[in-house]
């Protein structure tokens, strides 16, 4: 029955060629706007750890300006920590893991004939490399005693291992960094978490850095953050030691804990400490000491843009007009064919068996159109990755990595195409199977 | 002459399946292309700001000093002077920081000694040809001097102000609303003064994206050469920028080895840069939305098609009875105008209620009734174009055809 049913329905698409193909090409066009704008939606608005989502936590105190909040457009806490309030709270034992980071410009020389270049480089303690679940190729990360006093020893990325070695183990070879000597103790595998949300400066979909080496060597070399330092407090700032001191916001800090009631104890920890120094004379904004999972840090820090929401309203705007198009016309061609079913009716076929028919020959479109919906989306990502491509000439990551076409946005879209047309073919399906036969027969 | 929309009307009663899903099409087509046009406008008006930077000739060069022995003044005044000897070369200077590429510093001022900051501003540090090196024009006052020009912040000292200072004319307007800023002194939040010696004017500092990107200070000053590279802006003669930052690579990446050469960038690479997404946004949105007209255009021409090959008994009957050519032709624009109509209503309050959404969302001026008007025609004329060929179409059967069984 299926087999003939799918003759049918060819013979049906062969007898208007020209609205099939229009409502196969609807069809097509609504699925490639919105494979491609969820593809998109879908990278940006990802959590990449989010096995950890009740683990892991920014940690954030509002510690800006008594007169305004950091930002005027909410009244969250800044989204770094100064050194000072980072060294306190790094002293508690209740996270399992704990990590006080940031970015800071970086020169690697000293290999080969290598030419020296500079290599973006975070400065972090240890446990960074665990906690964030970081793959390894070869090696390992460094101890916490590597920390302070600091050890000369890097992590290296993949990409970096590539370009310095050629790709080869180089555990256990030195190099210079800012023209100190380093041993390297690890080098990554492929690592690009999208969007790179332990730290959101600098770039949300930029790739990690190039090398990594122990907290200690921020005060030990003085090395600034390079992203993101914001101040508010007018004090003066002539040395590294005073701008350690000062109320300027410009590390991160995470911590993992495993349960509620760690999680209870670390904010009663930080709520002891704000309350010692609010009493102090600091911390004279309302309490807001916040411990932020990874999607709601996302969130907060507005990963996922205004114009993506837009894109994706605009996206099912656009396969509404599609689909209802389709409804339109697959309701034009039924009734048009209307005397064939009610013969087909006079001579023993059961509404549901028309249904049925109908209903075949809109799933035989809606594989049409998604096939070629499929093919337009690709099109329109190569498109979409051209267009970043031309403009991130000089630096692979950001935004065009994030068009890649992957098995689950393939599924999903012909998840959408069969069901959003099939949706869309019920109505007819089921108004032609209602049809009295004996009108069509009559004027025959 | 009247139109007999009664008829018709009721006719479309009567069958409305089809005419219903038309008008919901045009609907949602003038939702989605009045505040879509919206969109596009702003950002084309965005990107269309003059940035008063002479950005497709001027090209960036990036320094890293990495060793201890990396001295910086010496550096700055070694390359400064080698790239002002290339013959099409206009000028250069040193700055901290790269405009238009969205990365940068912002610092409060205040007018009053004590004051509490409100807001903080661009500020940028050029040496005496950072003006002629970005192109930017000096409207009122005096450039910077080679003498004025203050040695570096270092780690151990890094709180000291600048004694003049040179602002945007929009920056000046708000610090001193409605006097002239020349000769006014600002203070910075250490209540440390500056004089304004100069504005400039029009100019896009470091933050394009920013609500107020032209609020813009410059300083006389060699820049902060720890946390980053020192910039080089250099501005070519037209047309030789290309050959230029070859060789300005070249030589660079040799001429000093405490030092490496990050890159060497056109400018207009930054602001393409940061202006990608409301390119990326405007493509995308003019894509989509002219698609969008184009499906419901070739809906409302077949389901026309379609409704005219069914009807053509009730025509040829209209037809054999009495109505001439131009009646059937009118009865199916009729109909059109009917049904577009109605879409156009339901229409505006979509358009509306997303163009309220989009306000709230992007902190935009509610949308303007200009875009609605002209919206609400150029779907109604694209609805009775699409209709005119199968009314046409229509107006040709024949007469005869009434007496026929089929």
């Amino acid at each position: 029955m299926l087999g003939y049913y799918v003759r049918l329905a060819l013979k049906s698409f062969g007898r208007n060629p020209g609205i099939t193909t229009l409502m196969v090409l609807a069809i097509a066009l609504g699925i490639a706007v919105c494979v491609m704008t969820l593809t998109v939606y879908h990278a940006m608005s990802g959590n990449p750890i989010w096995w950890k989502n009740d683990r892991l936590y920014a940690v954030t105190m509002d510690n800006w300006d008594p007169k305004q909040a950091y930002s005027k457009k909410s009244t969250l806490p800044p989204p770094e920590m100064t050194y000072k309030d980072t060294q306190v709270l790094f002293r508690s034992d209740v996270p399992v893991r704990k990590v006080m980071m940031y970015a800071t410009d970086g020169v690697i020389s000293g290999v080969g004939t290598v030419p020296s270049e500079r290599a973006q480089t975070r400065v972090t303690t240890a446990d960074f490399f665990a906690m964030f679940e970081v793959p390894f190729l070869y090696g390992n990360g460094w101890g916490a005693a590597a920390d302070s006093p600091a050890q000369p020893v890097i992590v290296l990325s993949r990409d970096e291992n590539e370009k310095l070695f050629g790709g080869a183990n180089s555990v256990g070879r030195t190099l210079r960094w800012n023209d100190h000597e380093f041993r390297i103790v690890g080098v990554l595998d492929d690592w690009y978490p999208r969007p790179r949300y332990y730290d959101l400066n600098g770039g949300q979909f930029n790739p990690p850095e190039k090398a990594f080496i122990p907290y200690g060597w921020g005060a030990e070399l003085e090395l600034l953050n390079n992203e993101e330092t914001d101040c508010w407090k007018p004090e003066k700032l002539d040395t590294f030691k005073d701008f350690m001191a000062s109320d300027c916001v410009w590390i991160q800090m995470w911590v993992e804990l495993p349960s509620r009631s760690s999680r209870e104890r670390m904010q009663s920890f930080m709520d002891g400490y704000w309350a010692e120094q609010h009493r102090a004379g600091r911390f004279q904004r309302p309490r807001d000491n916040r411990l932020t999972n990874v999607g709601n840090w996302l969130r907060d820090n507005k990963v996922v843009d205004t114009d993506n929401r837009v894109l994706v309203g605009l996206a099912f705007a656009f396969l509404a007009v599609c689909l209802i198009n389709t409804v339109g016309l697959l309701l034009a061609k039924f009734l048009n064919g209307a005397p064939i079913s009610g013969v087909r009716r006079a001579l023993g076929a059961s509404r549901r068996q028309i249904f049925t028919q109908h209903l075949i020959e809109v799933g035989a479109l809606s594989v049409l159109g998604a096939l070629l919906g499929m093919g337009l989306a690709a099109l329109g990502l190569a498109a979409v990755r051209h267009l970043y491509a031309s403009a991130h000439l000089y630096h692979r990551g950001g935004y065009q990595e994030l068009m890649h076409f992957d098995v689950t946005g393939v599924i999903w879209a012909v998840v959408l195409a069969l069901a959003a047309t099939l949706a869309a073919g019920l109505y007819p399906a089921w108004r032609i199977g209602r049809l009295p036969p004996a009108l069509y027969l009559k004027s025959q | 002459m009247s139109l007999h929309v009664r008829p018709i009307l009721s006719a479309l009663m009567r069958n409305r399946t089809g005419a219903v899903l038309v008008a919901m099409q045009i609907a949602i087509a003038l939702a989605v292309l009045v505040n879509a046009l919206y969109i596009v406008v702003q950002r084309a008006e965005k990107m269309g700001r003059p940035s008063g930077i002479d950005v497709d000739n001027v090209m960036v060069v990036a320094s890293a000093g990495f060793t201890d022995r990396f001295q910086t003044v010496p550096s700055i005044q070694d390359d400064l002077g080698w790239l002002r000897s290339l013959p099409g070369v206009v000028a250069a200077s040193v700055t901290g920081s790269v405009p238009l590429s969205d990365g940068g510093n912002n610092n409060p001022l205040v007018t009053r000694p004590g004051a509490h900051p409100t807001d903080n501003f661009n500020a940028l540090e050029i040496d005496e040809h950072g003006l002629a090196a970005l192109g930017v024009r000096l409207i009122a006052g005096r450039n910077f001097t080679h003498d004025e020009i203050q040695p570096p912040l270092t780690k151990s000292d890094s709180s000291r102000f600048v004694p003049e200072i040179i602002v945007s004319r929009a920056l000046g307007e708000r610090l001193f609303p409605g006097q002239n800023p020349l000769g006014k002194r600002v203070y910075d939040s250490l209540d440390q003064a500056a004089t304004i010696v100069g504005v400039v004017d029009p100019i896009i500092g470091n933050f394009p994206s920013n609500d107020h990107p032209d609020w813009v200070y410059f300083l006389p000053r060699y820049p902060f050469a720890f946390g980053g590279p020192l910039n080089y802006v250099v501005r070519t003669q037209p047309g030789q920028r290309a050959a230029l930052m070859r060789v300005v690579e070249a030589h660079m990446a040799k001429s000093n080895p405490d030092r490496v050469i990050d890159y060497v960038r056109p400018l207009n690479y930054f602001r393409d840069l940061t202006y990608l997404s409301d390119r990326a946004m405007e493509i995308y949105l003019i894509t989509v939305t002219t698609l969008l007209i184009a499906v419901t255009c070739l809906g409302i021409f077949a389901l026309a098609t379609f409704n005219v090959s069914t009807r053509t008994k009730q025509i040829g009957t209209r037809r054999a009875v009495g109505a001439r050519r131009r009646d059937i032709v009118r009865y199916f624009l009729v109909e059109n105008g009917l049904i577009t109509s109605a879409g156009v209503v339901v229409g505006c309050a979509l358009a509306l209620g997303a163009g309220y959404w989009l306000s709230i969302a992007y902190a935009l001026p509610r949308l303007n009734l200009y875009y609605l008007v002209g919206g609400v025609l150029l779907l109604w004329g694209i609805g009775q174009l699409a209709a005119w060929q199968p009314a046409r179409r229509a107006a040709a059967v024949s007469p005869s055809v009434a007496t026929r069984t089929v």
